[in-house]
């Protein structure tokens, strides 16, 4: 177990120097310079920036500049924000978006499980139909649309209701969580549901359910001990590029609901051009990303005895 | 035993071998055969192929059946909601009306009788009313919500003094919607009574005919008289915030996402099949090699260099970005399908058929053609189906932050963050592109999950 | 009809007429069509015929193993103990399934949960039918699967399917089933999945288990040398009948009906010449969604007569103990097939 953490944890490093090292050369692809963008920059940011990064000097050296400082954990200053550090953007920013995306993994997950569950057991029932259906729908809206459509209904009940429910917007409480969280997760959710409902079919008509029924165990514990633990494993498996595909797709909450994450200022960045932010944010979420889905396998592999011993 | 009674020496005789073969019921079935059969009955399935179809048509052949150009704005028709036709009617150019002077019969703090003076348009809107001894003047309001009793009035338009003034016109430019009026009387400290009269007006487009040529709705102003009846530019769906016809730039923009969302798939399937087959057959340290790239390419946080590649590429002025977001999707999208096309090949080349066709004597090409092709087409087919809406929202999404195709290109996604902004008032300019997105994705779901029920090997024979 | 007359004790499980059909999208299939079989306690009754025959539908329906939907049992009765537990499920306070009757099935490899200990699977059962504590429900799984020759039971029970191979799986679900000392085992081929070694050896482990705890066993197999090692009664079934049933004796040195002769002259044996070949039964078993009204085998056989393709054979003993279901045994009938066994031959 420990070699194999050893190893995925090497593993994981490489990657994240080959996220480093595309991310460098997708940047260097961009045509023109970037100091040339005389809004962005003030003479004293240019000449510390030229200083710090050699942007005079060959691209080479610039790669090991970069690759240094990576190293090193500093990602830089910022083009546009004077005197601002990428570091302390991101440490800034981070906690926020990791919150959101946890409680929405979190959402996702238990939503997931029950509703896969419901439908499995009342197959062809109208729990399932119902389920199912709203499951489609849940895949189907963009999250984007649905964003905007969760923002517009807070904003109807609140004004029924004649005075505010949950915030619409904004950030600060647990009040401010919950409804950009519930957002954010509803896709995910939406497919995990359906992930587990086919694990749940595929293990209700296998032959170790079979030998439980023949045990004459009562229905309740055939499902929690033998269904639903053989059947989680698919789920837990997706867990972690769902939390990838959480955390991206977090930029549009952000921006929606004005939450002061990672994904908002990413996104502000790129429309500014400002280039050490963009990259910081890229190499710091790759490496976030492939540690994330270390964990969730080191996870699986309690859940799944079999995967211990590999 | 009545036995005995029942048969007859004859019947012991032995059988003829002819009547004793029994014909199977069931017809044979080969594995397309079966995967057809079980597609159409799958109702959702069918059903999503036929929007499917529909949408591909409504993209290609929509923009030669409505032929409405989708970035012209029609600035009379700004952020129309769906609707019939609307109409204008063509009147004399305005000419200055003197107005009326009443001398007051009548006390009271309320005028009375407030009526139009002439039909109410768009142009010029003529109130006339009874006056009142005691006032020194009036004040004239206009809402778009009836006041009520909650007494608001709304905008003050003008005010006239004298108590005998017993008119007031209206020539700010209006809507063609109802209105409501208020007249109060004003005292001779210039204070408002509490009490007012209101009229609900509803004012008719109007233009005088040299207007109706400026703005493109009649060719000839000699030939329009006064009194009839010209109709405006029809939009079905109604117009976006710019008057740009939603339902032209609905079809473009199916063009748009379609031929990104189904192109883009496409490209990156063939090139991951190719690059998994190649390390599937040669298995060894170049499989190794060439998956371990593909890895590397799968870990790379997907939006982000979606972004970044779109930054890199750049986006001329006047370049719509359709290529660069296509380029990007295959770049990021092979490495999945490789390993999914390398994996099969993988896993039916320990398959027993393979063994028992190599000991029969089979040779490496009829194995590929005969054996390996036909079973991974399946697994092929299903990722395809499947890429198609995950493409299209991508699109969509980053068209949505403004990370996507360029305007004034229409792109569903695009339409729908223009949406957003006005999604309180004009819901329809959001409703009508998410319907749409969701649709399209909703209908590749069902016939990517229809496609992988028929195809799925396991489920032959059993229901 | 019961047993043989020369046990007086009545049957542990005596089923009866049981009628089972399917749904499917073909139409309905009848895949068990009036079968009578009966166990008695301490014996084996060994139920045999080729794969579809419907020998594991019937067992597994009175075990309400079967989906219903789309299965359905239309007729018949299974009495344990006097009680009819296809509509019961509980007889004299006691839970049938696990508890008065054990089970094990084909491929022991994907019988048993992956992600839980083999030794919980086994105190599962004594936990839900004895009410036993997890710590009393693990000692006794322990002592149980020593019962089974499994060696360092103690390690092995805290293990995980995975890393027993699959003769060890086995005898894993074998104290699965016997855990609760139950009244009959139901084995459904045991040993098809198994080596030839390993299928000796549990068969053994079976007969050493009966002779202990005095239970009866139902196995189902397909193969006759298990059958002829094990088996007490037979019973030999056909497109979803019985079509002969005795004692392993009757049915194997005096065989009544022609599908088991042809059973017989399909076996190999070292004696069989190379240039002899093999003798396969011609054809193919009939189609249950159109049953035929006449005799199941009537395609096949090589001695079929007129009135076998129209009427259904009646119910013929030959000898005591010892029926078939085939019109060679009417008195009118010719005395063809001199290999077949009549009424009062030696």
């Amino acid at each position: 177990m420990l070699l194999y953490t050893l190893k995925r944890l090497l593993q994981g490093i490489v990657t994240v120097w080959f996220i480093a090292t595309a991310t460098f050369i997708a940047m260097h692809a961009v045509p023109g310079d970037p100091l040339a963008n005389e809004r962005a920059t003030t003479e004293s940011i240019r000449r510390n920036l030229e200083e710090r990064y050699g942007l005079d000097r060959p691209v080479t050296e610039q790669y090991f500049v970069f690759l240094g400082n990576m190293l090193r954990g500093d990602f830089g200053i910022s083009f546009t924000q004077e005197n601002r550090r990428v570091n302390d953007i991101i440490l800034e920013n981070f906690p926020v978006s990791a919150t959101l995306g946890i409680l929405a993994v979190a959402f996702a997950a238990f939503g997931g499980v029950l509703w896969g569950a419901l439908t499995a057991i009342y197959r062809n029932r109208l729990p399932d139909l119902i389920i199912t259906f709203l499951v489609i729908l849940g895949i189907s809206v963009p999250s984007f649309v649905v964003a905007a459509l969760g923002q517009l209904v807070l904003v109807d009940i609140n004004a029924w209701l004649g005075y505010s429910l949950l915030p619409v917007a904004g950030w600060g409480s647990i009040r401010h969580m919950i409804v950009p969280s519930m957002v954010l997760g509803l896709g995910t959710m939406a497919y995990l549901t359906r992930l587990m409902r086919s694990s749940m079919l595929e293990i209700t008509s296998s032959d170790f359910i079979r030998t439980a029924r023949a045990k004459g165990l009562p229905p309740t514990r055939i499902f929690l001990k033998h269904q639903l633990r053989n059947a989680i494993l698919p789920v837990v498996t997706v867990l972690g590029p769902a939390i990838a595909a959480i955390t991206t797709g977090g930029f549009v909450v952000e921006l929606v609901f004005a939450i002061p994450g990672l994904g908002r200022s990413f996104v502000q960045s790129v429309q500014q051009l400002d280039y050490t932010v963009i990259m910081g944010t890229t190499v710091f979420y790759g490496a976030f990303l492939v540690f994330m889905v270390i964990v969730v396998d080191l996870l699986y592999g309690l859940i799944d005895p079999r995967v211990r011993l590999e | 035993m009545s036995v005995v009674e029942r048969f007859a020496p004859a019947d012991f005789e032995p059988a003829l071998i002819e009547r004793r073969v029994q014909a199977l019921s069931r017809p044979s079935l080969s594995y397309w055969q079966d995967a057809v059969r079980r597609l159409r009955g799958n109702w959702r399935a069918t059903a999503s192929l036929g929007v499917v179809i529909g949408l591909v048509a409504f993209a290609l052949a929509g923009p030669w059946l409505w032929r409405v150009d989708p970035s012209v704005q029609d600035l009379d028709q700004l952020s129309l909601g769906p609707a019939l036709p609307s109409t204008a009617r063509i009147v004399e150019p305005s000419v200055p009306w003197a107005g009326v002077t009443t001398e007051p019969t009548q006390s009271g703090v309320a005028v009375t009788n407030l009526r139009l003076a002439a039909p109410a348009t768009t142009q010029t809107v003529r109130l006339v009313w009874e006056p009142v001894i005691d006032a020194a003047g009036y004040a004239i309001y206009r809402n778009i919500y009836d006041p009520g009793s909650e007494r608001t009035l709304g905008l003050p338009i003008g005010d006239v003094l004298g108590a005998n003034r017993a008119s007031y016109e209206d020539q700010l430019d209006l809507d063609p919607r109802r209105y409501w009026y208020s007249v109060v009387a004003v005292d001779a400290n210039l204070a408002e009574q509490t009490e007012y009269t209101t009229l609900a007006v509803d004012a008719v487009r109007a233009v005088s005919p040299e207007e109706a040529v400026a703005r493109g709705w009649a060719q000839n102003a000699a030939a329009l008289g006064v009194g009839d009846t010209i109709t405006l530019p029809f939009h079905p769906l109604g117009t976006d915030y710019l008057g740009r016809d939603m339902l032209a730039r609905l079809m473009y923009g199916a063009r748009v996402s379609l031929f990104i969302g189904v192109v883009a798939p496409v490209l990156f399937v063939l090139i991951g099949i190719v690059y998994g087959s190649i390390a599937g057959f040669v298995g060894g340290r170049l499989d190794q090699m060439l998956m371990r790239f593909a890895e590397f390419v799968i870990a790379l946080p997907f939006l982000l260099f979606m972004i970044l590649f779109k930054i890199a590429f750049g986006i001329g002025p006047g370049e719509s970005g359709v290529i660069p977001m296509l380029v990007a999707l295959v770049i990021l999208g092979w490495p999945a399908t490789a390993r999914l096309v390398r994996g099969q090949i993988l896993q039916i080349r320990q398959e027993g058929y393979v063994s028992a066709s190599q000991l029969l004597g089979a040779r490496t090409g009829y194995l590929i053609f005969r054996h390996m092709i036909p079973n991974t087409l399946g697994v092929i087919l299903v990722t395809l189906t499947f890429a198609v809406p995950s493409a299209i929202f991508t699109e969509a999404f980053l068209s949505f932050i403004g990370m996507g195709v360029a305007p004034p290109t229409p792109s569903w996604g695009s339409m729908a963050n223009e949406g957003v902004r006005t999604m309180l008032s004009h819901p329809h300019e959001l409703i009508f592109p998410a319907v749409f997105i969701s649709v399209a994705v909703l209908a590749f779901n069902l016939l990517g999950d229809g496609l992988r029920d028929a195809l799925d090997v396991r489920m032959r024979g059993r229901e | 009809m019961t047993g043989s007359p020369v046990l007086d004790a009545p049957a542990v499980l005596d089923v009866a007429d049981l009628h089972v059909e399917f749904d499917t999208y073909g139409g309905v299939v009848q895949a068990v069509r009036g079968a009578s079989f009966s166990v008695h306690a301490g014996k084996t009754l060994a139920i045999v015929g080729e794969s579809g025959c419907g020998k594991s539908v019937s067992v597994q329906s009175i075990m309400g193993l079967i989906p219903m939907p789309p299965g359905r049992i239309t007729r018949g009765t299974a009495l344990l103990d006097g009680v009819d537990i296809i509509r019961q499920k509980i007889v004299n306070g006691q839970d049938v399934r696990g508890n008065r009757v054990g089970m094990i099935f084909q491929d022991p490899m994907s019988a048993l949960n992956p992600t839980m200990r083999v030794g919980d699977q086994i105190a599962e059962t004594l936990q839900v039918h004895r009410g036993y504590s997890k710590r009393k429900a693990f000692d006794r799984a322990v002592e149980v699967l020593t019962l089974t020759n499994i060696p360092e039971a103690e390690k092995r029970a805290r293990q995980y399917p995975f890393a027993f191979s699959g003769g060890m799986l086995q005898r894993a679900m074998i104290a699965i089933a016997i855990a609760c000392e139950p009244a009959v085992l139901i084995a459904d081929e045991p040993t098809t999945a198994l080596d030839v070694t390993i299928q000796a050896q549990i068969l053994d482990l079976l007969k050493a288990l009966q002779a202990r705890n005095g239970m009866a066993i139902v196995l189902i197999t397909h193969d006759l040398g298990v059958v002829a090692r094990m088996a007490d009664e037979v019973a030999v079934m056909y497109a979803g009948e019985i079509v002969e049933k005795g004692s392993v004796d009757d049915v194997f040195y005096r065989a009544a009906h022609p599908y088991t002769l042809g059973l017989k002259a399909a076996m190999p044996s070292s004696t069989t010449s190379k240039s002899e070949g093999l003798r396969p039964i011609e054809g193919t078993p009939p189609d249950l969604f159109a049953p035929p009204t006449g005799c199941g085998y009537f395609a096949r056989c090589p001695h079929a007569m007129r009135l076998c393709g129209p009427s259904h054979p009646f119910r013929f003993d030959v000898d005591p103990g010892h029926e078939a279901l085939c019109w060679l045994h009417h008195p009118d009938a010719p005395a063809t097939a001199p290999e077949l066994h009549r009424r009062g031959q030696a």
